[in-house]
């Protein structure tokens, strides 16, 4: 029993944690959720808790036997919004096959995986995300069968009183409660549209703090009497909800995007790494982008760049390269504005992270910066400027996806399979739902 | 402080020499006078160079006879003589040292030995006080004290940092010199104490006792080296960064030998480097950390007018030579708590502060060094000590290495691969086994009976030696080398210059080169007499002085090579080496070291308990123990059987005689099929009786794969070839059986009286895999049987006779023997894929055939008989069957509609086919990408251009799909996607028989199996996951390229 694990045990007696929640996710990065009695724990850490694996999306038919769910102790936490009552902890876990060995199935170990590749070559990855979410009054649709928000303020609007703002508060003491800690929050430009943003840390952190993330908003939500969702785009006519990430790779304590002097004071690995993201971005964005609904939002304007394409401190690029603040070498970074509220995080940070990998090991060139919108360019415009449109259906995600070695090397043969069959399976579903849309359309005139 | 070293003994050196060669007196006195026996006998070998040296003016004041006496204990006198007339030029005080007996003694020792500090003497004739003025001397170079080993601080320090005039007296002294004066001063200064400590060295009279010593305070003069050149650096950095630089404080780890105390004379010095800082801004502190530790080694190894120290090397650091050079303690941390490897942990095991801060070295010790001993329970840390065992193996293996005395076979680090591998092992429960210092360690386990006494005596005295001969080669020039020198002469001098004044030891060349040679053999047998042999020390009567290991240290030890239960494993040891037996005391011998072959394989619980029952069946017979004591080839190969397949592991218990095969590679060779024929035909003969004859037949069969499986598993055949074996013994047995059944039913050729009896001809014709001879272990035999009745016969009488013997033929290969066929797996013949299945008539005749297949054949009907191959009946019908087959098969592209049909068979079966709930990925016959993927489409390509390709008309899938790609019907790199996974689908079946003894079509998803048959495809240890990866990808390839040929997307 290492040091970590005694402290779990030791805060469970001292705290009279009653609950313990072991938390994973399946491919889609839906959270899981297994509740221990405090008895239990000791035995977990050293055997693991066996589960069967067959009832979990993309766990499904690979092993028929029990799996393991092996704690995380460093990962350990009391759930603030479960009060003072019955305190209940969670840690997250990773997904063992029942010999010990890490699942090839566990999303978490696929961006382990990643990451440890990094470690390899002298790398820690680091991440920021700002997630967007809509604040809505409730989970059911309004008379006009559209989700009601809970205001209809706009971007960094403050609403004295609104029930926003108290909602922010809220959460961010929570979240904080719970070692999260924000750096960011306001009003985004749709009702009821917010946007908090977590402290940088390791992605494999982050990933697990954006999993507790999605809880707790939906959490305090719920304890005001709303609800929160993180759908990509719940309104047509309003800004969808994204999850832009900040990445930087730090070489032991410097930060190896850094170059003083060079041209937006990025190093050859920046470059290279961008390079690498660009390169990869049209065959993972099934990943960045997994759910029909994604790209109502890709395709809908506003904050989600659509095509390949970089630019400093340019918002409508792919990848943004934000303005260096001169004191701070440390805080060099690229913003990877690809990603959607919904997306599993450890499988996008994974892919992400390999791309910028690959791109730094084959020594990508990076193409020229874009210095204008690239959304007001017209198409033959992009096509001679070389930014090729992102995908603009799950279903030609897919397609794209199935044929790309890079995407299967980096998930893992099994968990590339399973997503793949996951998702033709959710496409299959929609392509034969009739939407209101088409009723409006079709049925008066035909 | 001691009194000077061998005084006492010197006043003989004037009559003779250490050699015993006496040094004629009254000789005369004149230089270039003396005459060739008086130089020869000093010890001189280009005695020209030598009368003229002597002649030169430098020693003119010194009386020449006294002179050779002292050159006489010089190890090297040409050297000596030389460097001290040169010494002599330069400084000529001191040939005042000449007249004193002690003083002269170790001027002779260090000028012969050591060409280097000769010449740094010479280069800085200062130092020269070092043998002129002992005594005062001794104030700034000190001695080696009685405490030696144990002093963990030492004067050296100041010294050095006094040489680049730096405060001793603070934790963090800033030096006043500066650039390459600064850098000459430290190196200078260094040299000093290496000159001194060199002189105490060789004079002292027992140099192995010594070693140790000097061994650790080498380390502390490079640790005081190190400081001066940061006390250097941090000048700089001050000059540099101004006051920021003061609040960055850098501890530097020595690891490896300089970590454990036990450096050598010249070598490069493992580092890592910590920092800690006030700084608020952590990317300058660790700008400063890193401009701070690079320093270090700029002083001490970059160009200036002193030559460079050593190498300063820093890459085991955290993600080695690209990871950052220094990091904080809690980077450090956060790094071996994540993402550090194992062996990393062991590299650790050695570390230790040796400059800098001390209390940030500490620091980071007491967070980093405990994370060795918690190794041992991380995931991987059997298969890094195995990882380690098979190093130590390895060496061993290399023959040439002949030279080597720290990586050859027997040398040094064999000796620290053990001690390490111990320690590890046991010092999880046993804290006082962790220490850094190898000999130590030693001690330390011998002390915890981890070793026996006279073990470690050995063990510690042999490395001792082996350091010895290493420090004295590498005085010589000062040169990072570990080769025993080559030329008779140098060894000769290596001879003398390792045996301490007055010492007995090895005198020349040969004494020493045989010493050498016992004290490799030694170390390579204490390996295998201190880690394996205790093994057996809780059941075999062993000797008194070997060490008696308590069941758990066994434990330990069993669980540490991979024996999953110790406790079982520990009765199988007992059953074997009980007793009074010849075979007891033999296994008492010969088990220690098989126990580690067996602990090699997937399997080594298994693989014991199989060896103790092969034993207990075999044991008596003279030549299984002569087989195992005279090869131990034949014995490691069994072990690795006995551990990697039960499917060998049983079937060899049943047939014990053929472990005799495993020393002769020539026995290993598939039988041909016209030699089993032979032999069945002979048994026929000798056995009249029917089912007598066929239990003989069975039992060839059961042989010949066997015989297969053991060639396989001993990496002699490739898959091809296991696929024709097999395909060749099932072939001879079913031939005999329709031999066994003709004989039953007609009577015994010789004796039938007419062939009134015998209606019809049978031809069995093998399909599928059995056809293109591409079976593994466990097929069944998938047939059609073929008749044609002889002239004049009844059809319906011959339809019914053909029937019967083909019933016949199927039972005989099956039906119960008695005495039983113990492990058989009776050859199944299945012939199910007849025209109309189950619902036709087992046998047809060929008209009946050539009827159907006109009248009715669907196109995939034609397909099978691609693979059809006449095996075993009339020769003539097989011709005239052949011919026609090839006549159908061949014709020609059977046109669009028929081609359609065959995909549209294919898809359904695809739905079809696969078991309810398998994963269709994992499935590796009918799975996405499996083997039937590839045998399809090659099939389908073959109906179609076999007409005009004449390449294509082959039964086995590999050369059809070769002559594809050579006669560009496939392209080159999709025909290697489709080799590749129908090569590794064919292994995995094979592997899963051959670990498990049972057929099964799924990859296997338990860890434990897949690291097996992932070993029996040749993967590594440990890549389990791998395996699966690959497949996994292959089939996936090669799905995508038979959906692109086969399907037309």
């Amino acid at each position: 029993m290492d040091r970590q694990q005694e402290f779990v045990l030791r805060t469970i007696e001292d705290r009279d944690v009653r609950f313990v929640r072991l938390w994973f996710t399946d491919v889609t990065g839906t959270l899981k959720s297994v509740a221990l009695a405090p008895a239990e724990v000791e035995g977990a850490f050293a055997e693991g808790l066996g589960f069967d694996g067959s009832s979990i999306d993309g766990y499904t038919r690979i092993f028929e036997s029990d799996m393991l769910l092996q704690p995380d102790p460093s990962t350990f936490q009391i759930l603030p919004w479960r009060g003072e009552e019955e305190p209940t902890s969670r840690m997250f876990c990773d997904v063992l096959t029942p010999d010990g060995e890490p699942s090839a199935a566990d999303p978490r170990n696929v961006l382990r995986r990643q990451l440890s590749r990094a470690a390899d070559m002298g790398f820690t990855f680091y991440t920021h995300p700002e997630i967007e979410f809509y604040l809505l009054a409730s989970k059911e649709p309004g008379p006009d069968g559209q989700p009601v928000p809970v205001d209809q303020a706009g971007y960094f609007d403050h609403e004295p009183g609104g029930v926003a703002t108290d909602f922010r508060r809220h959460a961010v003491n929570m979240l904080e409660a719970i070692g999260i800690s924000v750096e960011f929050s306001h009003h985004e430009s749709g009702p009821g549209q917010n946007e908090i943003d977590l402290r940088y840390a390791d992605a494999l952190q982050t990933a697990d703090n954006i999993m507790t993330f999605r809880t707790v908003i939906k959490e305090v939500a719920q304890l005001q009497g709303n609800y929160a969702t993180f759908m990509p785009k719940p309104f047509g006519d309003h800004a969808g909800s994204g999850m832009h990430t900040h990445f930087s790779l730090f070489e032991g304590d410097s930060n190896a995007f850094f170059e003083p002097g060079a041209e937006f004071h990025l190093s050859t690995t920046a470059r290279r790494f961008i390079a690498g993201l660009l390169h990869h971005s049209v065959e993972i964005t099934a990943i960045t982008h997994q759910f029909v609904n994604s790209y109502k939002r890709l395709w809908g304007g506003g904050e989600a760049p659509a095509y390949v394409s970089w630019g400093h401190n340019n918002r409508s690029a792919l990848v943004r390269v934000p303005l260096y603040k001169p004191d701070k070498a440390g805080s060099a970074r690229v913003e990877y504005r690809g990603i959607d509220a919904s997306a599993n995080p450890y499988l996008t940070y994974a892919v992400l992270l390999a791309a910028g990998l690959k791109g730094i090991e084959e020594e990508y060139e990076l193409p020229e910066a874009a210095a204008e919108d690239v959304n007001a360019l017209t198409a033959m415009e992009r096509r001679a400027l070389g930014h090729d449109p992102l995908p603009g259906t799950l279903h030609d995600a897919l397609r794209i996806m199935e044929e790309s070695e890079f995407v299967a090397g980096v998930l893992g043969e099994q968990v590339f399979e399973n997503y793949l069959r996951n998702k033709r399976q959710e496409w299959d579903e929609y392509r034969i739902k009739v939407t209101p849309y088409e009723l409006q359309r079709y049925l008066g005139i035909l | 402080m001691r009194p000077s070293t061998p005084g006492s003994s010197a006043p003989a050196a004037r009559g003779a020499n250490r050699s015993g060669i006496p040094v004629p007196a009254g000789s005369p006195a004149e230089a270039g006078g003396f005459s060739r026996g008086v130089l020869i006998g000093t010890g001189f070998t280009d005695l020209d160079r030598a009368r003229t040296l002597l002649a030169s003016s430098e020693l003119d004041r010194v009386d020449h006879e006294t002179l050779l006496g002292i050159l006489a204990d010089a190890p090297d006198p040409d050297q000596a003589l030389i460097l001290l007339v040169r010494l002599l030029d330069r400084a000529p005080g001191a040939a005042g040292v000449l007249d004193d007996p002690d003083r002269s003694l170790a001027l002779a020792r260090l000028l012969g030995s050591s060409e280097a500090l000769g010449e740094f003497l010479i280069r800085r004739p200062d130092h020269v006080d070092l043998l002129t003025d002992p005594t005062q001397a001794a104030a700034t170079a000190p001695v080696l004290g009685p405490e030696g080993l144990d002093a963990e601080s030492s004067p050296l320090r100041d010294l050095l940092l006094a040489s680049v005039e730096a405060d001793p007296s603070v934790p963090e002294p800033v030096a006043g010199l500066r650039g390459k004066e600064a850098a000459a001063a430290l190196r200078i200064a260094y040299r000093r104490q290496l000159t001194a400590l060199a002189l105490q060295d060789l004079t002292d009279p027992d140099p192995q006792g010594i070693q140790p010593k000097v061994s650790a305070w080498l380390s502390d003069l490079a640790g005081a080296a190190i400081e001066a050149g940061l006390a250097v650096s941090r000048a700089d950095a001050v000059e540099q960064y101004g006051d920021d630089a003061r609040g960055v404080s850098l501890a530097v780890i020595g690891m490896g030998k300089c970590g454990a105390r036990e450096l050598n004379y010249i070598s490069d010095v493992d580092v890592i480097f910590v920092h800690s800082s006030t700084l608020a801004d952590g990317h300058r502190s660790a700008t400063i950390a890193t401009a701070l530790a690079a320093g270090i080694s700029r002083y001490v190894t970059a160009a200036a007018p002193e030559p460079g120290l050593w190498e300063v090397d820093a890459n085991l650091r955290p993600e080695g030579k690209d990871g950052a050079l220094s990091r904080t303690v809690d980077s450090h941390a956060e790094y071996y708590r994540r993402w550090a490897h194992t062996w990393e942990f062991q590299a650790l095991l050695k570390a230790r502060p040796i400059a800098g801060l001390p209390e940030l070295g500490q620091e980071y010790i007491d967070a980093i060094w405990p994370l060795v001993w918690t190794s041992s329970e991380r995931e991987g840390f059997v298969s890094s000590v195995q990882g380690m065992r098979r190093r130590v193996l390895d060496n061993i293996a290399h023959q040439d290495r002949d030279r080597e005395i720290k990586l050859g076979s027997g040398g040094l680090r064999d000796v620290e691969f053990t001690v390490q591998l111990l320690q590890l092992v046991h010092g999880k429960t046993e804290e006082s086994v962790r220490v850094r210092n190898t000999q130590s360690a030693i001690r330390a386990l011998e002390r915890r009976s981890y070793i026996g006494r006279k073990d470690a005596q050995s063990f510690a005295a042999a490395y001792r030696f082996l350091r010895l001969l290493e420090h004295r080669i590498q005085l010589v020039h000062l040169r990072r080398t570990h080769l025993m020198p080559d030329r008779p002469r140098a060894r000769w001098v290596l001879a003398r210059s390792s045996r301490g004044p007055g010492e007995p030891g090895p005198s020349d060349a040969d004494a020493l080169t045989a010493v050498w040679k016992r004290t490799r053999k030694d170390v390579r047998a204490l390996h295998e007499k201190i880690f394996y042999r205790p093994l057996l020390s809780t059941t075999a009567a062993l000797s008194a002085e070997e060490v008696r290991l308590t069941p758990v240290a066994v434990g330990e030890r069993l669980s540490a090579l991979g024996y999953l239960d110790p406790a079982g494993a520990l009765r199988h040891i007992e059953a074997l080496t009980t007793g009074v037996s010849r075979r007891a005391s033999l296994q008492r011998q010969l088990l220690p070291v098989m126990l580690g072959w067996l602990a090699n394989g997937p399997d080594p619980d298994g693989g014991l308990l199989a060896f103790r029952r092969l034993s207990e069946s075999l044991g008596s017979s003279p030549w299984f123990l002569g087989m195992l004591r005279d090869s131990s080839a034949a014995a490691e190969r069994l072990c690795h059987v006995l551990s990697s397949s039960s499917y060998i592991s049983d079937m060899l218990e049943h047939l014990p005689e053929a472990a005799a095969w495993l020393g002769r590679d020539r026995e290993l060779q598939p039988m041909p099929f016209e030699a089993q024929w032979q032999e069945i035909r002979a048994k026929m003969a000798r056995h009249p009786d029917g089912d007598e004859a066929m239990r003989q037949i069975r039992l060839i069969r059961q042989r010949e794969i066997l015989r297969t499986a053991i060639a396989d598993a001993s990496g002699l055949l490739d898959q091809d070839a296991v696929g024709h074996a097999l395909s060749d013994a099932d072939r001879a047995a079913v031939l005999g059986a329709l031999h066994v059944a003709e004989n039953t039913m007609f009577g015994h050729p010789e004796a039938r009286q007419d062939e009134a009896g015998e209606l019809t001809d049978l031809l069995l014709v093998a399909m599928g895999r059995q056809g293109g001879r591409e079976i593994g272990y466990g097929s069944d035999l998938d047939v059609m049987f073929v008749h044609r009745p002889r002239p004049g016969a009844d059809p319906d009488a011959a339809q019914r006779q053909a029937v019967e013997l083909a019933k016949q033929v199927s039972s005989l290969l099956t039906k119960p023997c008695r005495p039983p066929v113990l492990a058989e797996r009776p050859l199944i013949v299945d012939a199910d894929l007849r025209p109309e299945g189950k619902k036709g008539p087992l046998a047809r005749s060929l008209e009946s055939y050539q009827e159907y297949y006109r009248r009715w054949a669907d196109t995939w009907e034609v397909q099978a008989l691609l693979r059809a191959r006449a095996v075993a009946g009339d020769p003539e019908l097989a011709r005239d069957f052949t011919a026609w087959a090839d006549s159908v098969r061949y014709a020609g592209d059977p046109g669009p509609s028929a081609i359609r049909e065959i995909r549209r068979i294919k898809a359904r079966v695809e739905s079809e086919r696969l078991p309810r709930g398998a994963d269709p990925a994992r499935h590796l016959k009918l799975g996405r990408g499996g083997l039937s993927d590839v045998e399809w489409l090659v099939q389908t390509l073959q109906l179609q251009h076999a007409d005009t390709r004449a390449s294509l008309r082959t039964t086995e899938t590999m050369s059809a799909l070769e002559a594809l790609v050579t006669e560009g019907l496939l392209p080159a790199e999709d025909g290697q996607v489709l080799h590749r996974a129908w090569q590794l689908a064919s292994r995995i079946r094979s592997g899963i028989v051959v670990w498990s003894g049972k057929n099964s079509d799924v990859l296997p998803a338990k860890r434990q199996d897949l690291e097996a048959i992932a070993r029996w495809c040749g993967y590594e240890p440990g890549n389990a996951a791998g395996l699966e990866e690959d497949y996994l990808r292959c089939t996936r390839h090669a799905r995508q390229v038979f959906e692109k040929h086969f399907y037309g997307a």
